[in-house]
């Protein structure tokens, strides 16, 4: 069921940390399948398929067909540059804070 | 328009035990640096900029930007917990017409008020872009 307000959806769609994850990756990557997506996430390819349907609700991503596969590209918008920012960054952050743990952790097991 | 991001991450040791593995660049990448105190540098990559505010053990908050991009300002605010530490940080663009060019950059900034930061050039190759 669409959202009636399109910013609701947006924020809906990348409520989801899986979601903005695949954005962001959309993002860097210009355009991919379904397929490539889910080799480099930690979900299965029909997972990545729902996650793209929501981010398409969303009018966040558009898909195309080329031969026998469908590639899907982030949809430049007014909004589109802050949202990727947004998910790139916070892609970025989730990076920084696990590898800061890392460091963390290292104390751990000698404590 | 302010965007901003804010992640979060709680781990068992102290605010103290948090803010000296802060100095230890390496999570914030290969190569990375950074100096714990007002006007200290950070470099993380393509990415240079200067620290804000240095509240050991609570609060470091630092700008930077990479080449031809708008500056973002982080914050990390280190919150004291049963369980440990709650490390919050948020990356915003307050000023999206400022442009950091790299370490020759000085900027002083007024923070009167608690308004976002004021920014004026400061000698030495300083660069505010307007535009």
């Amino acid at each position: 069921m669409p959202a009636a307000d399109p910013a609701d959806a947006v924020f809906n769609a990348l409520a989801d940390g899986t979601r903005r994850d695949l954005f962001a990756l959309l993002g860097r990557r210009g355009e991919a399948s379904a397929t490539d997506l889910a080799r480099e996430l930690p979900v299965t390819r029909q997972a990545v398929q729902k996650h793209l349907g929501l981010l398409a609700d969303a009018g966040l991503v558009a898909a195309r067909r080329a031969g026998r596969e469908v590639l899907y590209h982030p949809t430049p918008g007014p909004m589109s540059e802050a949202l990727e920012w947004m998910a790139e960054v916070g892609h970025q952050w989730d990076d920084r804070l696990a590898a800061l743990d890392r460091q963390l952790a290292r104390g751990r097991t000698s404590a | 328009m302010n965007k901003a991001v804010e992640r979060e991450l709680l781990v068992p040791e102290s605010p103290e035990e948090v803010w000296r593995s802060l100095a230890e660049p390496a999570w914030l990448g290969e190569d990375a640096s950074i100096e714990l105190e007002p006007a200290g540098e950070v470099e993380a990559g393509e990415r240079s900029g200067f620290v804000e505010e240095a509240d050991e053990p609570r609060r470091l908050v630092f700008w930077w930007s990479a080449p031809d991009e708008d500056a973002s300002r982080v914050e990390l605010d280190l919150e004291e917990t049963d369980e440990g530490t709650l490390v919050r940080v948020t990356e915003s663009r307050p000023l999206e017409i400022l442009t950091l060019r790299g370490r020759e950059l000085a900027l002083e900034l007024d923070l009167a008020g608690g308004q976002g930061p004021v920014a004026s050039a400061a000698a030495g190759g300083a660069a505010l872009v307007i535009g």
